[in-house]
């Protein structure tokens, strides 16, 4: 007689704008759809705790151009840092990848640029090491991310192509699939 | 009335908060602001040398928000500073044992300019 064990079923949680999400459960994958927001997706391996944000569109182009941009991004990289901090990770163990930043409209301002910019100088300001991830180009793109391993998928959007849902691919080392790639 | 050029000191982990929050407090004309990047740093600082005004967020490492709160009012020279909580996190519960702590304002995030003036006004009076 032979015993299988079946895997436990991973569980999607959808991060919506100006939403995140901490968890220490292995089977959670976050995921989210970014166009010109960005999301940072964070965890402690030794904690075995991650989490991940996605900054708001910021909606008026004028109060973009000021602080305001930077301030909801500031807000949620804080807000997810506590929540990680608060399952036990360290700020030094911490380590980030960041996707989004898309510029999806052309003739408009570049909000992707002014959230890519910012995600990147935040990271380097609260000395978070950047491991990976993928920002910009001129393609909205789905994320998953597996915040106790770190595995995360991007799934790029074009113009021609429905996304359809894939299962998650076994864990790897950074390989590109296309316009699957993962991280 | 409170003057622009008393010192105010800015205690929150997160650097981009503390630059944001200094650069808000530099448009609002003011030139004496001290940070700090915990509690403990903040209370150390304050033994050496008092703040007139602190604004702190609420989750830091080493000594919190709260602890630091508790520790200024414990210390005689500094038990009636102004004490500002600028966070992210809007529990009930929390606001409620600040308030018995003795915070004098409690600021959600993200904040605005007119939200942090406001905030501090209502403290020390309008900013001269």
């Amino acid at each position: 007689m032979t015993l299988t064990v079946a895997a436990p079923a991973t569980r999607r949680i959808t991060i919506i704008q100006g939403e995140y999400r901490v968890t220490d459960d292995p089977n959670v994958c976050f995921t989210t759809i970014l166009g010109s927001c960005a999301a940072a997706c964070i965890r402690d391996p030794e904690a075995k705790v991650g989490g991940l944000n996605h900054f708001l569109l910021p909606g008026d182009p004028q109060r973009a151009a000021g602080k305001d941009a930077e301030r909801y991004g500031v807000y949620l990289m804080e807000l997810l840092i506590n929540g990680l901090m608060q399952k036990g990770a360290k700020r030094s163990r911490l380590e980030a990848k960041l996707f989004g930043g898309a510029r999806t409209m052309m003739g408009l301002s570049d909000i992707g640029a002014m959230n890519r910019a910012f995600a990147e100088e935040f990271l380097q300001n609260e000395g978070i090491a950047l491991m990976g991830g993928h920002l910009g180009g001129d393609r909205g793109r789905r994320i998953e991310y597996w915040p106790v391993s770190g595995r995360a998928r991007q799934v790029l959007f074009s113009s021609h192509a429905k996304v359809e849902t894939m299962p998650p691919p076994p864990p790897a080392a950074s390989t590109q699939l296309g316009d699957v790639d993962l991280f | 009335m409170f003057q622009k050029n008393m010192r105010v000191l800015i205690v929150d982990d997160t650097s981009t908060s503390r630059m944001l929050i200094r650069d808000a407090l530099e448009q609002l004309g003011m030139t004496q602001i001290a940070s700090a990047n915990d509690g403990e740093e903040a209370l150390k600082a304050m033994v050496a040398s008092p703040s007139h005004l602190v604004i702190s967020d609420l989750n830091m490492p080493k000594l919190d928000g709260l602890g630091l709160l508790k520790a200024i009012r414990a210390h005689p020279p500094t038990k009636k500073t102004p004490f500002i909580i600028l966070t992210g996190k809007s529990d009930r519960a929390v606001i409620e044992q600040a308030a018995k702590l003795g915070v004098n304002n409690y600021i959600t995030k993200p904040f605005t300019l007119a939200s942090l003036k406001t905030g501090i006004e209502a403290v020390v009076g309008k900013l001269q």
